[in-house]
């Protein structure tokens, strides 16, 4: 009889037991809508101070220069090393090397960072897009000029990725379901978006800067950026008004001083970020200065990636770009020394260096060279002549002697290999578009093949994505 | 008496025995009645007067009066009572029967002797017996062999339905038993006894059972004993982890468990120990990450799951590891466990022992129990030992001039003409000086290292109230030069107490360990083997680092800098336990388990400028606290009950649980000297970042326990988990599993086999899930970039993740079936386990391609990966006399893992890594040719067969070359351990052995850019297998030292080949420890209880086929190498 009531008071015991765990267990794994130091999406795209970090992050994004991104040297560097401007270093490791030999593997490191670092930024770029657009609380003014300049950043990333690797996914949306295995877009297809995106910025964007300096994009980043887009599709017409609309706005003109172009607060400057390391300022004097400019004695250092003597010898007598816009280092070892030259177009190894320098995108003497083009292929000499002069006069120069528009159109593409030197990779998109690369890489390269004029789609891209097709000779 | 009693019936041939005493005592029946006719008729008279004579002396009279003989067993005698006796002239007959009156014996006369033997009961008596006539009733008390109590214990009697059990004084009353009956008294972890019934029961002394089979393990939830278990348990206890010289309890596992794998990272004081029960479970979430993933299981200490797990606890890099956050390599939590303080380690692998954990114990539960007072007099023990680590494998690297001849073999292969070269970039052929010779191997990581370990305890109380307090402290130093060492300060406390008559029972303990790890915040100073034999000294004579050597820049050579660099650890660990329980009734208990457990730490790394080369000098530190924190509250209702020949255990209980996981981190710049960088305040800009992991856990679980007549077993377990790591409406899994046990040798049919005293057939069925995923993955969050220059003023913020809303629990379902086995008196245990798991739904970062923003979005991913294994595990008393004792155990485990779906693996990002119905440890890779004798280089095969240099990078259902090429996992593992004692010496000894593959020393050689050729030292065993000229057949393809020739890059593809993996089986004297305990007689002088001196020794020696580096971590030459460690100690209680 004991054991009955023992029996059933354990029952009812039980039975408290399971419903007082049953009615109280949501509330017990009840954790906060969010981490500490995190927000929802929705969150973020409610009200205007967390849209501007939202965009302030495409920025970040940029130019971070702890990191190689397509965005922050990476582009200078590869193509500089691809095509015919930088020679490495014994030291400067297998990866660049691979590049500079064009012999690069499928899973090449700095080949592959392009890639990724483009389409993570796209993400945020695409992000930012639909939650503003889906913003009804924020003021009209500032949707139109947020929505403007986003869409002139990722043209800016399309145009980069086209020039890179071919074809690539075009992806404008945030949703991975439909996003992971979009194929590889025709490269007819993304000029259309690029093109969509610029022509839609133009009519949305004002012509003062949005914020100080030439930092967020205003109406002529977005001409300036159509007009390099035009010229690199042929449409001569359109890239000399664009390029036109650029030049005469009044807002820019060409430094005097070579030293200053890539200073905060260029008068060139049409577009410039700011570098954003803590200890070191841009990418390239990361790379490209040799340390020891740093310290003395300067003789000890060879520079990891050094001008080439196709660059070199490119220059002509009297450029005061060799002089302002190249470094010179002598390397003594057992008495013996050796001269190298490196790219000294940033100076500024440490952040901390005062004046501060921004990471340059689009500047006036870039400009001037496109009008200069998409005039000589409009037969329109003297007036490319009369741009194309203006840089030469910059650089210390005489004017140009060309006469026919073949001589004209030489005279400006060697021009553009001077002025934009180990600039965000003009030379090799150059002899890219002119069709040029074979005959003149094939000259100078000891392993040149045509194929090697894109980039691999990067073997973890190919893996995960079993739409994406690599490229030929890859 | 009852000593007696018990010995016989545990003889091994107890039941032949008494099967034959039957039998013969049935034909003793027949005669009596027969002879008792006949006796009648003999006439010789006897005379006796004695006085309480024995009944022998009396035998001897009647056989001098009547030369009649006695036959007796001296054992019958026994019994006897002395005889008082007065009889003249008597007959025979008379004279016996008179000797014979109230003696509890028999005579017959045959012929002319006297047999006596033990009396039967007369048929009057089996009546009143069979009537039940005379019921009595018994109290009784059960006590251990200190004399003390034993409550809760059962006495049942035989044959029959009643039982009761004993109260907190260990008391009990039965009414209405038979004379003669027999009471079965059992308890666990004690010798089951049987006592028969008198009315006044003597004190009933309970031995504690030598045989493991009814030794008390720890489990989930409770206790449970060998003999009664369905699962699949397996306990390391003290003194087996004693007599490893180890920091790190999770390194005394090794060898000791079958099934379980035990991986040391490296062999830097308090690096990480990967752990893994049962084989691999789940697929990689990240088809990118450079390793594979490694489940591990559940880790509880004294009923509390440990807060930081088996996750590395530093954030910043420093000698234990590369990557903070990794599993692979970094500092381990358990370091803040002092071994000396483990009672027991039991490793529950199968879904009846860990589907009680739920979501937790899906990997396996792995329970650590530490010391606690025991009632007795006060015991003090003082251990200290002292001894010495050296790195186990010493690679051999090449001397100058073999490496100098190299690099020129290189430059020829090359066709570089040294004439021509430029000599920077041959720094080590023009300028170095030619002849100098540094071993960097001996300089860095050669130096033997002291260790130091010193335990101090002190235990006792009484039944009521007991007490365990203990200090540890241990210091290990590193193999570098510099002042690196691992501290460790423990204290230990454990408190019992009972109260109103004992009903309530608190238990609390504490554990606080305090370890301050301080090393350089560089690992890649493991790869100064590398460094160039006749690089120039990297120190000057002032003690200054040098950074030029000749107009030569050593910036990326002197590795001298990192050691200046200094990494510092700071851990602080506190676990805490509260248990209190109170006896409702005599079958029913509540109960609750509260714990605390938080593990800190305070970390930082400094960046002197000075440690740097001076052309890029710049001083930075970087700050970081680390938190884990547990509070997990479990409440437990316990009741149990014997219903006839059944006892029923049942337990209800919930758990509540909390953990608090974050961590922050400052970096500081601008740094005016070296001096502040102990400061961030100092900085002049300090950025920094911090994370918050919430999770909570919430779970309601019962088992139901129902052993049938010691023979047949039932064992349910059913379990609600909620998780907070699940987004709305999939919070919620439901687990359990069924097991069933039959001890076949209660069957009379076995109880004829003398020397089979023990069998089990056990099996259960079982699912647990894993919600082992971060929180908040159900929606798109965003942060401000850690560590973020503001952009024009405003924070800049970045996505973090993808967001899948439909992601829940995975789960898993295993199958388990155990042989148990137990020979002589269960001396010898033997156990046979077959097992299957199978889990699905695997809760993983599914690879994305990066066009949708991110590598990977938390999916179920509808893969299943099975492992199927087999496990042995031996444990025998082989002798046991006064002076000689040998034990030996043996484990051996077999796991074979296997895809067994995966819809759409080929198009998916695993199709390169992963085949249907090959293991998820398979390596894809390609396979190996050899080296081309006519060009020197490696050469592979496609995947249809033909020869190329470079092979292509994607499975062969993509035109790729990739196929399954080595599997990692190791095809067996097990351990063999003996003790040996003689008097006052003790020997023990442990063997671990494991088949597997491994990365060979070559691979690993190249993996760390070891290229022969480059300017880097390579191991010596390359020379004699490298191609030189053609037409030699070689395994080492030439050297070279150009960076992008097709020698260089073939290296890629030899570490992605067959080539790259071989053998790596060993058998490894894991442990060998000897220990003289001094005569007590010796020091009872000195009121020394014990003394013992001992010498351990760990990882001694190892046999394997393996050629450069240590089997136990291949393809690791140029890490931290694992130690070989030597102490002597000394042990006094007292």
């Amino acid at each position: 009889m004991k054991n009955f009531i023992d029996i059933k008071r354990f029952t009812w015991l039980m039975v408290l037991f399971s419903g007082l765990a049953i009615t109280s267990c949501k509330k017990l794994i009840e954790i906060p809508v969010n981490p500490v130091n995190e927000i929802p999406t929705s969150a973020v795209f409610a009200d205007s101070t967390d849209i501007m970090s939202a965009v302030a992050g495409i920025y970040y994004n940029f130019s971070t220069s702890g990191s190689r991104t397509i965005t922050s040297g990476a582009i200078t560097l590869d193509a500089g090393l691809s095509g015919d401007e930088l020679v490495p270093s014994a030291t400067a490791g297998s990866a660049p090397i691979q590049i500079y030999s064009n012999s690069i593997l499928p899973n090449n490191g700095f080949a592959s960072t392009l890639w990724t670092t483009a389409y993570t930024s796209l993400y945020q770029i695409n992000a930012c897009l639909a939650g503003i657009s889906a913003n009804n609380t924020i003021s009209a003014a500032l949707k139109q000029q947020l929505t403007g300049e986003i869409e002139v950043d990722r043209a800016l990333y399309y145009f980069s990725l086209i020039n890179l690797y071919g074809g690539v996914p075009l992806v404008t949306s945030t949703n991975y379901l439909t996003t992971e295995s979009l194929p590889r877009a025709a490269v007819a297809a993304v000029y259309s978006q690029i093109l969509a995106d610029l022509t839609d910025a133009q009519k949305k964007l004002k012509p003062n800067y949005p914020s100080s300096g030439h930092i967020r994009p205003n109406l002529y980043v977005a001409d300036a950026l159509l007009a390099k887009v035009y010229l690199f599709m042929g449409q001569w017409q359109n890239a000399e008004n664009a390029a036109a609309s650029v030049i005469n706005s009044g807002l820019y003109s060409l430094n005097t001083d070579l030293n200053t172009v890539y200073l905060d607060g260029s008068t060139e400057a049409i577009w410039q970020l700011p570098a954003k390391g803590t200890v070191f300022a841009t990418a390239e004097a990361f790379v490209l200065i040799p340390s020891q400019n740093l310290s003395t004695p300067a003789t000890t250092v060879v520079p990891t990636y050094s001008l080439s003597s196709y660059l070199l010898n490119a220059f002509e007598a009297g450029d005061q770009r060799l002089v302002k816009w190249a470094g010179k280092t002598s390397v003594i070892v057992n008495g013996v020394a050796t001269t190298y030259y490196y790219a000294y177009k940033y100076k500024n190894l440490r952040a901390a260096t005062a004046p501060t320098e921004d990471y340059m995108i689009l500047r006036l003497a870039e400009l001037y060279l496109i009008r200069a083009e998409a005039e000589a292929q409009l037969n329109n000499l003297s007036a490319a002549l009369t741009d194309l002069n203006m840089v030469r006069t910059r650089a210390g120069l005489p004017n140009s002697t060309a006469v026919s528009q073949n001589d004209v159109l030489n005279a400006i593409m060697h021009e553009r290999q001077i002025e934009l030197f180990c600039e965000w990779g003009n030379r090799w998109y150059d002899l890219k578009r002119t069709g040029a690369i074979n005959t003149v890489l094939g000259t100078e390269k000891t392993n040149w093949k045509s194929t090697d004029a894109v980039y691999p789609v990067p073997l973890s891209e190919i893996q995960t994505n079993p739409y994406l097709v690599q490229n030929p000779g890859y | 008496m009852y000593d007696f009693y018990l010995k016989k019936r545990l003889s091994p041939y107890s039941g032949f025995r008494q099967t034959l005493r039957v039998m013969k005592l049935t034909a003793l029946i027949i005669l009596l009645a027969l002879m008792q006719v006949s006796a009648v008729s003999l006439a010789q008279k006897v005379t006796l007067k004695a006085k309480n004579a024995s009944l022998s002396s009396i035998f001897r009279q009647v056989r001098q009066q009547t030369g009649y003989d006695f036959a007796y067993g001296t054992q019958d005698l026994d019994a006897a009572k002395p005889v008082t006796i007065d009889i003249k002239n008597a007959d025979l007959k008379d004279a016996l029967d008179a000797i014979f009156n109230g003696q509890p014996l028999d005579y017959t006369i045959e012929d002319k002797s006297v047999v006596v033997s033990a009396k039967q009961p007369s048929l009057l008596e089996k009546l009143k017996s069979a009537l039940n006539l005379d019921m009595i009733d018994v109290q009784g008390r059960v006590i251990d062999e200190k004399g003390m109590p034993i409550p809760g214990a059962t006495v049942r009697v035989k044959y029959l339905t009643t039982a009761v059990i004993t109260d907190k004084d260990g008391r009990f009353n039965l009414t209405g038993l038979k004379d003669k009956d027999i009471l079965i008294i059992s308890y666990v972890g004690y010798l089951t006894k049987e006592v028969v019934v008198s009315a006044k029961l003597d004190d009933i002394v309970l031995q504690i059972s030598s045989s493991q089979l009814d030794q008390i393990t720890v489990i989930a939830y409770g206790t449970e004993t060998r003999r009664f278990s369905v699962g699949s348990t397996a306990t390391v206890t003290a003194s087996d982890i004693e007599k490893q010289p180890v920091s790190n309890p999770l390194l005394a596992l090794e060898g000791q468990v079958a099934g379980l794998t035990i991986s040391p990272t490296s062999g830097a004081p308090g690096a990480a120990v990967q752990v893994q029960v049962r084989g691999q479970n789940s697929v990689q979430s990240n088809p990118n990450a450079v390793n594979r993933p490694y489940d591990q299981p559940l880790f509880v200490i004294d009923g509390v799951p440990f807060a930081p797990q088996n996750q590395n606890i530093n954030l910043g890099s420093s000698l234990g590891g590369t990557t903070p956050r990794s599993r692979y390599s970094g500092l381990s939590p358990f370091n803040s466990i002092n071994p000396s303080d483990i009672e027991s380690i039991t490793i529950l692998k199968d879904a009846d022992a860990t589907s009680i954990y739920g979501t937790q114990g899906a990997n396996g539960v792995i329970i650590i129990t530490t010391k606690k007072g025991k009632p007795g007099e006060t015991n003090v023990n003082l251990t200290v030992n002292s001894g010495v680590d050296v790195a186990t494998d010493q690679v051999q690297m090449l001397n100058t001039s073999q490496y100098l001849s190299l690099r020129k073999e290189a430059l020829a292969n090359d066709g570089i003409n040294l004439a021509t070269a430029n000599p920077l970039s041959y720094p080590d052929l023009f300028v170095f000086d030619q002849n100098k010779y540094t071993n960097w191997e001996k300089q860095f990581v050669g130096k033997t290292t002291p260790n130091t370990d010193a335990h101090a305890s002190v235990s006792g109380g009484t039944t009521s109230s007991t007490y365990f307090i203990s200090g540890g402290l241990t210091h290990q130093d590193y193999d570098f030069p510099g002042d690196f060492a691992d501290n460790r300060l423990t204290l230990h406390s454990s408190f019992h107490q009972t109260g109103f008559n004992g009903k309530l029972s608190i238990d609390f303990g504490s554990d606080y360990a305090y370890d301050h790890n301080n090393s350089s915040s560089q690992p890649a100073v493991t790869q100064a083997v590398l460094l160039p034999p006749n690089l120039p000294d990297l120190i000057g004579p002032s003690g200054n680092l040098v950074w030029n050597y000749k107009g030569v820049d050593l910036s990326s050579l002197n590795l001298d800098g990192y050691l200046k660099e200094p990494s510092d650890l700071q851990s602080y660990n506190l676990n805490n336990f509260l248990r209190i329980a109170y006896q409702i009734t005599p079958d029913l208990r509540i109960g609750s388990t509260m714990g605390y457990s938080r593990l800190t730490t305070n970390e930082s790394q400094q960046y002197p400028a000075a440690a740097q080369s001076p052309s890029s000098a710049y001083a930075y530190a970087i700050f970081a606290n680390n938190s884990f924190q547990t509070i997990n509250i479990e409440p437990q209702l316990d009741y149990k009950h014997q219903f006839g020949k059944g006892l029923l255990t049942a337990l209800i209980g919930g758990t509540y649980k909390k953990d608090i996981t974050g961590d922050s981190q400052q970096q500081g710049y601008g740094y005016s000297n070296d001096a502040f960088l102990n400061s961030i305040a100092s900085a002049t800009t300090i950025l920094a970042s911090s994370a918050n992991t919430p999770y909570k856990y919430v779970a309601g679980f019962a088992r139901i326990n129902y052993v049938f007549d010691q023979e047949f077993i039932v064992n349910l377990t059913g379990r609600r988990d909620g998780s907070s790591n699940f987004g709305p409406g999939r919070q919620f899994g439901n687990f359990g599993s069924a097991g069933l046990g039959w001890i076949f040798t209660q069957e009379s049919l076995f109880k004829s086999i003398p020397f089979f005293t023990y069998g089990k057939l056990s099996g259960n069925y079982g699912t647990s899930g894993s919600d082992g995923i971060a929180p908040y993955q159900y929606q798109a969050f965003w942060e401000p970039v850690p560590y973020a220059i503001p952009f024009q003023g405003t924070a800049p913020y970045k996505p973090l993740n993808l967001y899948n809303p439909d992601y829940s629990w995975d789960t898993k379902k295993s199958l388990n079936i155990g042989l148990d086995l137990g020979f002589f008196h269960n001396k010898l245990l033997f156990n046979a386990t077959v097992y299957q798991n199978r889990t699905g739904d695997q809760l993983t970062n599914y690879n994305l391609p990066i066009q949708t923003g991110f590598s990977s979005v938390l999916e179920n991913l509808n893969a299943v990966v099975q492992d199927r294994g087999i496990e042995f595990s031996l444990t025998s008393s082989n002798i046991k006399t006064k002076n000689f004792s040998w034990t030996t155990s043996f484990n051996f485990a077999s796991n074979q893992n296997k895809l067994i779906s995966f819809p759409g693996l080929a198009t998916s990002p695993y199709a390169y890594l992963y085949t249907i119905g090959e293991p998820v440890t398979e390596i894809n890779g390609f396979k190996y040719k050899d080296v081309n004798p006519t060009t020197g280089v490696y050469e592979f095969y496609t995947a249809s067969g033909a020869t190329t240099y470079s092979p292509n990078d994607a499975i062969k259902s993509q035109g790729g070359d990739l196929q399954p090429i080595a599997n990692l996992a190791p095809k067996f593992t097990g351990g063999l351990s003996n003790t040996i004692s003689y008097k006052k010496f003790s020997l023990y000894f442990l063997l671990q052995f494991a088949k597997q593959t491994g990365m060979n020393y070559l691979a690993s050689a190249y993996g760390a850019g070891a290229v022969p050729g480059t300017l880097t030292n390579v191991p010596a065993a390359i020379l004699n297998n490298m191609w030189t000229k053609p037409g030699d057949v070689a395994t080492v393809e030439r050297a070279t030292s150009l960076t992008y020739s097709s020698a260089y890059i073939g290296t890629y593809y030899y570490v992605e080949s067959s080539a790259a993996y071989t053998d790596a089986s060993y058998i490894r004297l894991k442990t060998l420890s000897l220990s003289y305990s001094l005569p007590s007689s010796f020091l009872n002088k000195f009121d020394i209880k014990s003394c013992k001196f001992y010498v351990n020794a760990q990882n001694l020696l190892t046999f394997t086929g393996y050629k450069i580096g240590d089997p136990e971590n291949p393809g690791s030459i140029f890490n931290f190498p694992l130690q070989r460690t030597i102490v002597c100690g000394l042990s006094f209680n007292f």
